[in-house]
Order: C-alpha cells, then sequence, then structure tokens
C-alpha cells in the first residue's frame, strides 16, 4: 500500500468514509456503545458543572444573607444608642488618627455638595476650573450647566454646555478676563432666567393641556409666548388669545402681557381678558393659570 | 429549566448585595453625622498621619493618598469661597431616610458673606428615577440680622415660602457686595477729606455727612440705602437732604432747593464716587 492514499482501511478498492455498510458485526457494536459512552460522559460533565455553579451560587447567597444579617444587628445596636461621646468604637479621647482624617474628607465632601445648592459650584483641575452652574424653581432642582475654564495664561473658557442662545460670548468679553465672580453670577441669572421660563411653559403644557389650543408658540429662550385658551376645560373653542413677551433675560415674569379676544365678543369676556393681563404679570404662568382652572393636577 | 434556578438564585444574590450596600451607607452616614472632630484633632491626626510608615495597604488607602485627598478638597473649597464670596463656618447634616431611590437629608448650615451673617436649616430630599436624580429642598429656615429698612426680612421670608435657596444666596451675594461697596466708598471719603466728612453711625452706617468747615450749620447729608425686594434684587437709593442755616438759605434760595434732584442726576451721569467728589469740592 502506498502511504498517503486512502482513509482508514487503506484499501482503494474499498468504499470512502461515510458510506458505510449499515452496521453488524462486532466492530460496528463496539462503535456504538463507544459514540453512547461518549455521550453519557458528556451529559455526566455537564451535569456535574450544572450541579457545581447551582452550589456555588447558593453558597454565595448564604455568605451574602449572613453579612446582611450581621449589618442590620449592627445597625440596629447603633441605632438604639450603641455610641459614645463622639460615635466612634473604643477609645474617643484618642480617636484613630486614620478614621479622624476619613471623617474630615467626607465633611468636606459634604460641604461641597452644599455649594451645589447656591447655584455655583466647581473643581479645581490641573489646568483649570469646571463648574457647574445649576437652575433650580422654588427649591427643586431644574438642569446643571457646566463650563470648564483655563485659568493660564489668562482666564477662558475651554468646554461648556451653555445653549446658544445665551449671550455667553459677550458676557464673557466684557467679564470674565477682569470679574469671573460678576460674570459667574450674570452668567447664572441668564441661566436661571430660561430655566424658570421654560418650566413655567412646560407646566402650562403638562397639567393645563385641557384649556389650552393645542400647544403654546415658543422660542428657544423662551421668552415670546403665545397661546389661546378657553376658560373652561375641554371646551372646542378658544376665545382668549395671550401673548407674553419676557423682554428681561434675567426676570421669570414677563415685561409685557397682551389677552385678547375678538372685537364682538362679550363685555364680560373682555374684562376677564384684561384681568389675565395683569394676572399673568404678575404670577408666574402655571399658577396663574390655577387661580382660574382649579385644582387640576398637583398644587 | 436550569436557567430558572439559577435566575432566582442571581436574582437573590443582587438584592443582598444591594440591601448590603445600602446598609453599609446607612452605618457610614450614622457614624459620620454624629462625630465632631475639633481642628485641634484634626491637625493632630495629620501630624500622626505623617509619622506613619507608607505601605499600608489592607485595602486601605495609603496615608500619603488620604493626605492628598484632604488637600485637594481643601484647596477646592477654599478657591470655591473666595470665588463665590461665601464663608461656611459650619454644616453638619442628618440622613432622615435613605432607601434604593430616595434620600431625605436635614442640613444645618451657618456663614457669611462679606459682612453678613446667616444661619439656615433645611430638608433635602432626593428621588432616583431612571435618567435622573431630582432634589427638592423644603422646610427652609433662615436667621439674618436684619439691620436698617434694607426690605432683608421680606425677602427672607419669600425665599422661605418657596424653598429658594439658590435664589437666597445670588441675592444675599449681590447685596453683600452693594454693603461692603459703600462701607468702602465712605471710608475713601472719610480718609480723604476727614474736615468735611462725618459719619455718624459709623462705616456700618447708611448716612454720611459733609459739612463746610467755615460754614457752621450748613450740612449735607447723604442717606444711600440698599434695598433688596422679594425677588431679591438689589436696588441702590441715594438721597441728599440739606440742612441749612436762616442767613443763607435767604441769599441763595434757589440754589439750594435743587441741589437734592441735580445730585441726584449727577449720580445717574456720573455714578456715586464722582457725585459724591463733586459735592465735597462744591463745599470747600
Amino acid at each position: 500500500m502506498e502511504p498517503g492514499k486512502g482513509g482508514p482501511a487503506g484499501n482503494p478498492g474499498k468504499p470512502e468514509a461515510g458510506k458505510r455498510d449499515p452496521p453488524h458485526g462486532v466492530l460496528a457494536q463496539l462503535e456504538v456503545l463507544e459514540a453512547r459512552d461518549r455521550r453519557e460522559a458528556v451529559e455526566q460533565e455537564e451535569r456535574e458543572q450544572r450541579e457545581e455553579r447551582a452550589a456555588l451560587l447558593e453558597s454565595r447567597a448564604r455568605e451574602l444573607r449572613l453579612r446582611r444579617d450581621e449589618l442590620r444587628e449592627k445597625l440596629e445596636r447603633l441605632e438604639k444608642g450603641g455610641l459614645g461621646k463622639a460615635g466612634m468604637p473604643p477609645d474617643p479621647a484618642h480617636p484613630n488618627p486614620r478614621a479622624v482624617l476619613e471623617w474630615r474628607i467626607r465633611s468636606l465632601k459634604a460641604l461641597l455638595q452644599v455649594f451645589h445648592l447656591t447655584g455655583i459650584s466647581g473643581k479645581l483641575s490641573k489646568r483649570g476650573l469646571c463648574l457647574t452652574l445649576s437652575t433650580s424653581y422654588e427649591g427643586s432642582h431644574l438642569d446643571s450647566f457646566h463650563l470648564e475654564l483655563l485659568l493660564r495664561p489668562e482666564v477662558r473658557i475651554q468646554r461648556h454646555s451653555i445653549p446658544a442662545f445665551i449671550p455667553l460670548e459677550q458676557l464673557s468679553r466684557r467679564f470674565l478676563a477682569t470679574d469671573l465672580r460678576r460674570f459667574l453670577a450674570l452668567l447664572s441669572q441668564h441661566l436661571e432666567g430660561y430655566s424658570s421660563r421654560r418650566f413655567q411653559a412646560d407646566q402650562l403644557q403638562e397639567r393645563f393641556s385641557d384649556w389650552i389650543q393645542g400647544t403654546p408658540q415658543r422660542n428657544s429662550l423662551c421668552n415670546l409666548l403665545k397661546f389661546s385658551y378657553s376658560l373652561s376645560r375641554n371646551s372646542r373653542t378658544f376665545p382668549l388669545r395671550a401673548r407674553l413677551l419676557y423682554q428681561d433675560p434675567l426676570r421669570s415674569l414677563p415685561t409685557e402681557v397682551t389677552v385678547s379676544c375678538s372685537p364682538d365678543a362679550p363685555a364680560a369676556l373682555a374684562a376677564t381678558a384684561s384681568e389675565h393681563s395683569e394676572l399673568f404679570r404678575r404670577a408666574a404662568l402655571h399658577r396663574a393659570f390655577q387661580t382660574f382652572a382649579g385644582t387640576h393636577g398637583n398644587p | 429549566m436550569d436557567n430558572n434556578v439559577y435566575q432566582v438564585y442571581e436574582d437573590e444574590i443582587q438584592a443582598l448585595e444591594e440591601e448590603i450596600k445600602l446598609l453599609t451607607e446607612k452605618y457610614e452616614d450614622i457614624q459620620q453625622e454624629s462625630t465632631f472632630f475639633s481642628e485641634e484633632e484634626i491637625l493632630k491626626s495629620i501630624k500622626s498621619f505623617q509619622r506613619e510608615t507608607q505601605g499600608e495597604s489592607k485595602g486601605h488607602e495609603s496615608p500619603s493618598d488620604l493626605k492628598a485627598q484632604l488637600e485637594s478638597l481643601e484647596t477646592d473649597l477654599s478657591f470655591l469661597m473666595k470665588l463665590t464670596g461665601f464663608q461656611f463656618t459650619s454644616h453638619s447634616k442628618k440622613t432622615v431616610e435613605k432607601t434604593r431611590d430616595r434620600t431625605v437629608q436635614k442640613h444645618r448650615l451657618s456663614g457669611n458673606c462679606h459682612s453678613l451673617s446667616f444661619q439656615l436649616e433645611f430638608q433635602l430630599l432626593e428621588v432616583q428615577s431612571k435618567e435622573k436624580v431630582s432634589s427638592v429642598i423644603s422646610d427652609l429656615n433662615i436667621v439674618m440680622e436684619s439691620g436698617e429698612d434694607s426690605g432683608m426680612s421680606e425677602f427672607v421670608s419669600s425665599v422661605e415660602e418657596r424653598g429658594n435657596l439658590a435664589t437666597f444666596f445670588r441675592s444675599l451675594s449681590a447685596y453683600a457686595e452693594w454693603v461692603e461697596h459703600r462701607r468702602r466708598t465712605f471710608l475713601h471719603f472719610k480718609a480723604k477729606y476727614p474736615e468735611v466728612v462725618t459719619l455718624p453711625e459709623g462705616l456700618q452706617g447708611d448716612y454720611i455727612i459733609l459739612r463746610n468747615p467755615k460754614v457752621s450749620g450748613f450740612e449735607l447729608m447723604i442717606v444711600w440705602k440698599i434695598h433688596l425686594d422679594e425677588e431679591g434684587t438689589t436696588t441702590p437709593v441715594l438721597d441728599l437732604l440739606t440742612k441749612v442755616p436762616e442767613q443763607v438759605l435767604e441769599q441763595k434760595m434757589t440754589r439750594v432747593e435743587s441741589v437734592p434732584a441735580r445730585f441726584r442726576s449727577m449720580v445717574l451721569l456720573l455714578g456715586i464716587e464722582a457725585a459724591l467728589e463733586n459735592l465735597i469740592k462744591v463745599l470747600e
């Protein structure tokens, strides 16, 4: 027989592998048994792996349960007044220096968090300063905006998330190099004014959609607002038309309000229109709506 | 089918891990919030830490890491205080409620902005939803030395009612800067023209008296009030009052009567300092 020719049978005359004759004879039977053994071994292995994995998970769960129970007890003891004068384990007279420093670090971090509530917060970085300007409406946080400043060789803006309709460039040209505090105060006021106006318009759309025709028209700075509304819910007509102009970008109340109705409208409606003109000038939009649209939605 | 078994275990494991995290945080919060170390103790600890050898791992940060962290935080804080003008002198908080998505804390904060000191307390609620964390301030209580008729107490009441902490800080900063500006201006003129200028109520007062040392009884009183409205806008209001003795009045009546109005225009045109300077020059 020549080397490298033919299959395991080695005989060129025999048919190729895969086209065997049906099994018969001892060899064939042995093959079947071997195959079955192999299958069973694989299944056995898989079963063992599954059991092992389940056992691992179970023991992990048990471990965690123990730890959780320990912590619960520890916490209960602490809450029931297991504290000495300083609240730390042994020897309040000579506190562990590491514990003191870790305490101090957490206190300082907490104080830095408080700065966020003032509206201006930040962190020094290698090259400059990362600032976060927060806006809020009556205690509820609205949006945060970011500003990255380079401080050397002179103060300038590297990156920011200030919307395009806020006059950032103007403000930075005038104040950034000479009076950073004033720059930030003014920028912050612009952002606050914008966020506050947007919030009022959003509230109007969300809570009083049954009283307004479609959605109010507004510009991106949210200082021009137009909408038609009615004095009753789910009405099919909207006899009153309001136009609010907020000329001062720092303020959240409009400088000019026009509420109009058609010239042949009844006198009572015209009177209401002029009342509402005053109302929208003096009160936040969603609050103003609440006074005549009842207690629809959250107070 | 087997995946179900795994899922049950995995769910339980995840729930336990979350609960452990929460319990640990609660424990640390209570420890943190019921402890206080004085500046002395802190400095002592820093010194004794410096003596410790490096390489104390055990899963803790090395002494130099801790020190570096501490310094970086102190630098950031000191910078922020300088930048915003707010010096916080003490702060304490107490975590009143903490669950997976909700934290309620009570805060107490005192500090000052230039010469104005304040003490406040409030409640902070933070709710974690899918995309973001929302935070709401309530129960705001502010104590400020009111002094003078500036509208401060009305402003503070309005802010407390609405929970407008950020507005409080922003307006306080602007207001305090005006107060400081007034104080510096008074100081400047007192130093420059000591015979002409007197400050009966000192630098913290809101008026200044100008008199010509040669003409007795003739006085100009400039009142500089700084008004704070309910929305937090600061407005300086200047006025001039004249005290003129009889004989001078008879001689120069028309000129004296128009002085207050002319002073107001001067202030609008030239600014406060220039207007005051001119007035003093006239007297000399």
